[in-house]
Formats: structure tokens, C-alpha cells, sequence
């Protein structure tokens, strides 16, 4: 099973090492003016993609702000925020970026960045983790997706595959208000997972935090 | 960074391997309920337990709901009633005995402790009125327990009162032949009593404690189990070598993780309730579900026959190895905080009696490098008293000597002899009554009574 970053932590302790860790930087280099974009990445997976994204935008000058970068099953995808200091046209922007070497066969899309998008670290106290395993059927993950919307419950991670036994395995981080009542939901998931035939388990983000990392705040 | 396959296993051990937070215990501080009258002193206790433990049980299910791990076992601990006793008399002792039983009644917890006396060095006025009442009260209320002090590493054994338990803990049985003894299972008597120890039979309130507190039992021994079984698996599955110094390795992995789950729980359930949080205990409690056995644990790590040479040095890694495990998961350890080894309780444990391979010598040896001590031992109903103070001071010397708690938990089943199957069902589980060897074989050492004295440990300044 590939290796999937799924866990929210705060900003003070991001993993290390790993190319698809959630990362910030900001090395105070841009306080003039600066034009912000999103730029997504998807390609077969091979050596030197993530070179050849961060090279093009060295060469426009540009600082990327956050990425993250996952393989499933064979595909590469990528999704960077970065800063350029000057304003592009978005399809000069895609243009130029895909021209890099070594990035002809991968697809992008950029926009230009919202600065008011919500950054996960004010809400920690209302993410949740959903797991459901069962035998792979069809409509699993539109089934709870559309659980979620109804509920106008936010899904911040999402992570889905197949195990080698064919248990199909989904993991989602969602963001719960607390004005849910928690137990119900719970009730209401493990209720649609037993009519799919999959185990459902909604739990606090805390305890995964708690059982796998060796600083807690 | 953490990855998905580090929630599952997560997942695993939540749901698979039955974790959950063995036991949450509410202590509190009941001395400001004494009162020169008993009605007073026991209206003051109630008013004091329902204001601050009302709201445990909703609390715990709670939080236990928002992270998705049970909360099994839901207590209350209370500073020792001998404290409140000695102006009341017998008639005080069973009032409030009563009172502690409804209002854990009332709150849903299924039991209270600290029907307490500290007589390590000598018995106060109010710890003889508590323990001259020990058969009456246990055997009428179902929720209290009691837990008796009679040994310290600073002052030594006390075999004056080890003497008389010897005569009550027979009493209390016999009080409670009907449920052929169970009584007695009630009572726990130690040396080095924890004063934070969350567990039952023996938890209570100590006197440097705040007001109140949250202590906290992790989960049992088969999370510990699975995580044994899963690594030899893999070790056999691939043809790589493993070490018991892998196997020590693994236990505290485990140990790490089950502590964390424990701290979390209790640091919220605290928070809730207004109330500091105390520690986390990082012993095993085993309960008679298969897969819930130190028994089998040692079984996992190749022990055939619990019981069997081998069995005291198995028990002293995994002991040891939780608690490296459970030390770098929380800075908040304390109570009992090692491998319990009830012998009803482990179902493993209990065959291992009833096939002859674990004896009461055997279980001895054990104690002497894990917690608590000889727990729920069953025996026979005709021991002399002298004997089973004896029994008590061997295992109190353990403790002394070798600065630990250690305790006991024996039952003398009232009609039954050695080799009888005492069944007291749900958790206190099954076990045949052991055989003691050499009984009536230490009354003079018993009837000098007086103190064995502190030892040359106790001299540390």
C-alpha cells in the first residue's frame, strides 16, 4: 500500500524527509509586492518531477510557499503554492512552466492563489478521521462524500485503495463543527457502513496524533 | 510525518485488539466530611461524592465516544475512611459503608475504594473500627472496597494486624458463604500501598494528594499479546531471527502507544470535570476474555506451562518492558504500574492452576518482579488463620525488602478444598482453590506478633 501523508499537525512540527509531507515556507525574502498561484501536477510517476517543477520556478524568480506530493498507483500528482514576482497570464504560466526539461508529458493547471483560504491549523480541534474497510463495491467513497456534503461537513484528506486481499481501504481527515453531535454521527456512519458491508469508525485526529508522534503539544 | 499505514495500525489496535482505558478513577479528599455525628458525616460524604463524581460516567462514555475507545471501568477512590471512623464505632463504619454504596449507586460507578486503614505501624482507633467491620460491611454492600496498609519499607511488618486480618478474611467469607466467599475478593492488603493507584480493589486516596484527582488504568494485556504475535509471524513468515531483546523491543512499542491513549483520555475526562489530572498506571490488568491474559503472554514468549522455570524471568521483561514504553509516553506515572497476575482474573493463569503447573510458591516467585502480588487466589475455606497471616507476611516481605508494593487477595472459599472450582463470574472469572502446602506448619511464628522491623533499605538518608 503506498505511503499517504494523512494526519494534520500544527505548524510547529511538520515531518521531515518526505516529499509528501504538508510544508511551509517562507524565508521573509518577499515583502514587495508579490502575486501568489496554485499550480497542480499530474503525470506517470518517475525521477526528477518535483526537480523540474521547483526549477522552473527558480528560474521565474518565484518562492514556492507549500506543496504536496503523493504516487498512487503509478501516478504522480503534486500540489504547490508559490509566488511570483510579477502577475502572469495563467495559460503564459502553465505555457512556460511545462516547457521546463523533463516536464513535457505531465499535466498542470495553476490559479492564481485566494490569500483568504482557510488554513487548516485554526480548526485542530474539530478534525476527525473516518476509516471504512470492506470488500471494494462500487459508489464507497460517493456514498460517504455525500454524507459529508449534506451535512456541510468539510473533507480535508481523503485517501482510498485497494489491498491486496481486495478490501478497499478509505481514510478521510474532515473538519466537524461542534455543533454535531458526534455519537450520532457516528451512529449514522456505522449504519451506512453496515448496509455497504464496510466497518466505519469516526474518531478525534488526537488519537492518531497521540499514538504515533513522540512530541505532543 | 505519520502515514496512512501508521492509522491503521492505530485502527488495528483499537478495534481488533480491544483497546480501551481499563479503568478511570475519580480520587477524592474526604476528610473535610468528619463530624462528631455519623448522620452528619455520612450526608456530608454523599453531598461531597455526588457533586464532584456525578458526572463521571457521562464524561467518561463522552470522551471515550469522541475518540472511539471504551472506557471500561469507571471508580471512585476516597482518602481512608479509617480517618473518619474512630469517634463512631461499628454502627459509624457500616452507616458509612452504606452511604458509599448507594452514592456509587447513584453514580453509576461500579465501585468505590478507600474503606481504608494504614496500620503499617500500629493500628489507630479508627483503623480497628474499620477493619472489626470488614465482614459486615463487605459482605453486605456490593461496591465498596476495602484495602488494608499492614507493611511499609519504613516501618517495617506489622503482624499484629497481619494476625487479626487473618482471622477477618476468613470472616468475610464466611459472611458471604452464599457467594462462596466472594466477599473477600473485596479486600486487598499491601505493603507500600499506592496512594494514586486507580484499581480495584486497592485504589484509594493518599494524604499528599490534591483535592481530587483522575487516575487512569490503561488498557489489559492483549494489545501487548496481538503485537507479540504479529512480530513472530512476521519474523517466521520472512526467516529472520528474533531475540528476546526484539520481543522486549516490541512490548514497548506497544506499551508506548497504549499509554499515550490512557494519557489523552485522562487529561480530558480531568479537564472536563474540573479536576487535575493524577497519573497514568501502566500496569496489565488481565481479564478472563481470551486474548486478555498475562498468561498468555508468557505463552507468546515461549513459556509452554505457565509456571514452568522460565515463567518469573518472562514476566520480569515484560514487566520491565512496559514501563520503558509507558515512561516515555507520559511524565504523569504512578499507582501500581506492573503486570498484574490475578489468578481467577487470567484465565490462563487459572488452567495453569487447575493443570498443576502453577503452584502458590511458584506464584510467589513471580510477584517478586511484577505487580501486585498473590491476587485473587482462591483457597481453602478450613485454612487456619495463622496460615494465611503468614502467607500475607511472605508476600509483604517481598515488598518490603525489595522497596515494591506487593499485596494479597486471597479467598478462603467457605466448604471448598483444594482442587474445587470456585466460579464468581464476569470479570473476577474462575479458578480452582490452590493448594497450600505445609499449613499449621507457622503459628509461633505468627503468635510472637509485634513488628518485623524496618529493614536496612529503610535507612536510605
Amino acid at each position: 500500500m503506498p505511503k499517504h501523508s494523512l494526519i494534520f499537525l500544527p505548524d510547529d512540527d511538520r515531518g521531515m524527509g518526505s516529499e509528501s509531507y504538508y510544508n511551509t515556507v517562507d524565508n521573509g525574502t518577499d515583502r514587495e509586492m508579490q502575486h501568489g498561484y496554485v499550480l497542480n501536477v499530474m503525470s506517470l510517476d518517475r525521477p526528477g518531477i518535483v526537480a523540474g517543477v521547483s526549477d522552473a520556478i527558480s528560474e521565474l524568480d518565484g518562492n514556492i510557499k507549500s506543496c504536496s506530493q503523493t504516487v498512487l498507483n503509478g501516478y504522480f500528482t503534486l500540489i504547490m503554492t508559490f509566488s511570483l514576482p510579477k502577475k502572469w497570464k495563467i495559460a503564459e504560466l502553465e505555457e512556460t512552466i511545462l516547457k521546463t526539461e523533463g516536464l513535457m508529458d505531465c499535466q498542470a493547471m495553476i490559479r492564481p492563489m485566494d490569500s483568504d483560504a482557510p488554513r487548516l491549523a485554526d480548526q485542530a480541534q474539530n478534525i476527525f478521521v473516518i476509516t471504512a474497510f470492506g470488500k471494494d463495491r462500487k459508489s464507497i467513497v460517493a456514498r460517504f462524500s455525500a454524507f459529508f456534503a449534506e451535512k456541510d461537513i468539510n473533507i480535508i484528506d481523503l485517501y482510498g485503495d485497494l489491498t491486496p486481499e481486495g478490501e478497499f481501504v478509505l481514510i478521510s481527515q474532515i473538519e466537524v463543527d461542534p455543533s454535531h453531535d458526534i455519537r450520532n454521527l457516528q451512529l449514522d456512519l456505522e449504519e451506512m457502513g453496515h448496509e455497504l458491508g464496510f466497518t466505519v469508525k469516526l474518531q478525534h485526529n488526537n488519537i492518531f496524533v497521540a499514538t504515533n508522534r513522540i512530541r505532543l503539544d | 510525518m505519520l502515514q496512512t499505514d501508521e492509522v491503521l495500525s492505530t485502527i488495528r489496535m483499537l478495534h481488533s485488539e480491544h483497546l480501551d482505558v481499563r479503568a478511570v478513577t475519580l480520587a477524592l479528599n474526604l476528610n473535610d466530611c468528619a463530624s462528631p455525628s455519623a448522620d452528619q458525616m455520612c450526608k456530608k460524604v454523599h453531598h461531597k461524592i455526588m457533586t464532584r463524581a456525578s458526572r463521571l460516567v457521562e464524561i467518561c462514555d463522552e470522551v471515550g465516544g469522541k475518540y472511539g475507545i471504551p472506557v471500561t471501568n469507571k471508580r471512585i477512590a476516597i482518602s481512608p475512611a479509617s480517618f473518619l471512623l474512630s469517634p463512631h464505632g461499628h454502627a459509624g463504619a457500616l452507616k458509612l459503608a452504606q452511604t458509599l454504596d448507594e452514592v456509587a449507586t447513584l453514580c453509576r460507578v461500579d465501585f468505590v475504594g478507600g474503606f481504608t486503614a494504614l496500620v503499617q505501624k500500629g493500628i489507630s482507633a479508627g483503623a480497628q473500627v474499620l477493619i472489626d467491620s470488614l465482614p459486615e460491611v463487605l459482605s453486605t454492600t456490593k461496591r465498596v472496597c476495602s484495602s488494608v496498609n499492614a507493611a511499609s519499607r519504613k516501618a517495617g511488618i506489622n503482624m499484629d494486624a497481619l494476625h487479626q486480618l487473618g482471622h477477618v478474611i476468613p470472616a468475610i467469607a464466611n459472611a458471604d458463604a452464599a457467594n462462596k466467599g466472594f466477599a473477600a475478593a473485596k479486600l486487598v492488603v499491601f505493603a507500600n500501598i499506592p496512594e494514586d493507584n486507580p484499581f480495584m480493589a486497592g485504589a484509594y486516596m493518599g494524604a499528599g494528594e490534591p483535592e481530587a484527582a483522575i487516575n487512569i488504568g490503561v488498557s489489559g494485556p492483549g494489545v501487548v499479546g496481538s503485537a507479540l504475535q504479529r512480530r513472530i509471524a512476521a519474523a517466521k513468515a520472512s526467516n529472520r531471527k528474533l531475540t528476546l531483546s526484539d520481543l522486549a523491543e516490541e512490548i514497548k512499542f506497544a506499551s508506548f502507544r497504549v499509554t499515550r491513549v490512557g494519557e489523552l483520555i485522562g487529561r480530558e475526562v480531568a479537564e472536563r470535570l474540573n479536576t487535575s489530572f493524577g497519573i497514568v498506571d501502566l500496569s496489565l490488568a488481565p481479564t478472563p476474555t481470551v486474548g486478555d491474559s498475562i498468561g498468555e503472554i508468557l505463552k507468546t514468549l515461549g513459556i509452554a506451562k505457565v509456571g514452568a522455570p522460565g515463567s518469573t524471568a518472562a514476566i520480569a521483561m515484560l514487566n520491565d518492558a512496559v514501563k520503558k514504553g509507558g515512561l516515555f509516553a507520559s511524565s504523569s506515572v504512578g499507582g501500581l504500574s506492573g503486570a498484574f497476575i490475578p489468578v481467577s482474573e487470567d484465565a490462563t493463569l487459572a488452567d495453569a492452576v487447575e493443570q498443576g503447573h502453577l503452584v502458590l510458591e511458584k506464584l510467589e516467585a513471580m510477584t517478586s518482579v511484577c505487580s501486585v502480588g498473590l491476587d485473587m487466589v482462591m483457597i481453602p475455606g478450613n485454612t487456619p488463620p495463622a496460615t494465611i497471616a503468614a502467607i500475607m507476611a511472605d508476600e509483604l516481605a517481598i515488598g518490603v525488602i525489595n522497596n515494591k508494593t506487593t499485596a494479597t487477595r486471597l479467598v478462603p472459599v467457605p466448604g471448598c478444598v483444594a482442587g474445587d472450582k470456585v466460579d464468581f463470574g464476569g470479570l473476577f472469572g474462575a479458578s480452582p482453590v490452590m493448594e497450600i502446602r505445609n499449613v499449621e506448619a507457622s503459628g509461633d511464628f505468627v503468635h510472637f506478633g509485634g513488628r518485623i522491623p524496618a529493614p536496612l533499605q529503610s535507612l536510605g538518608n
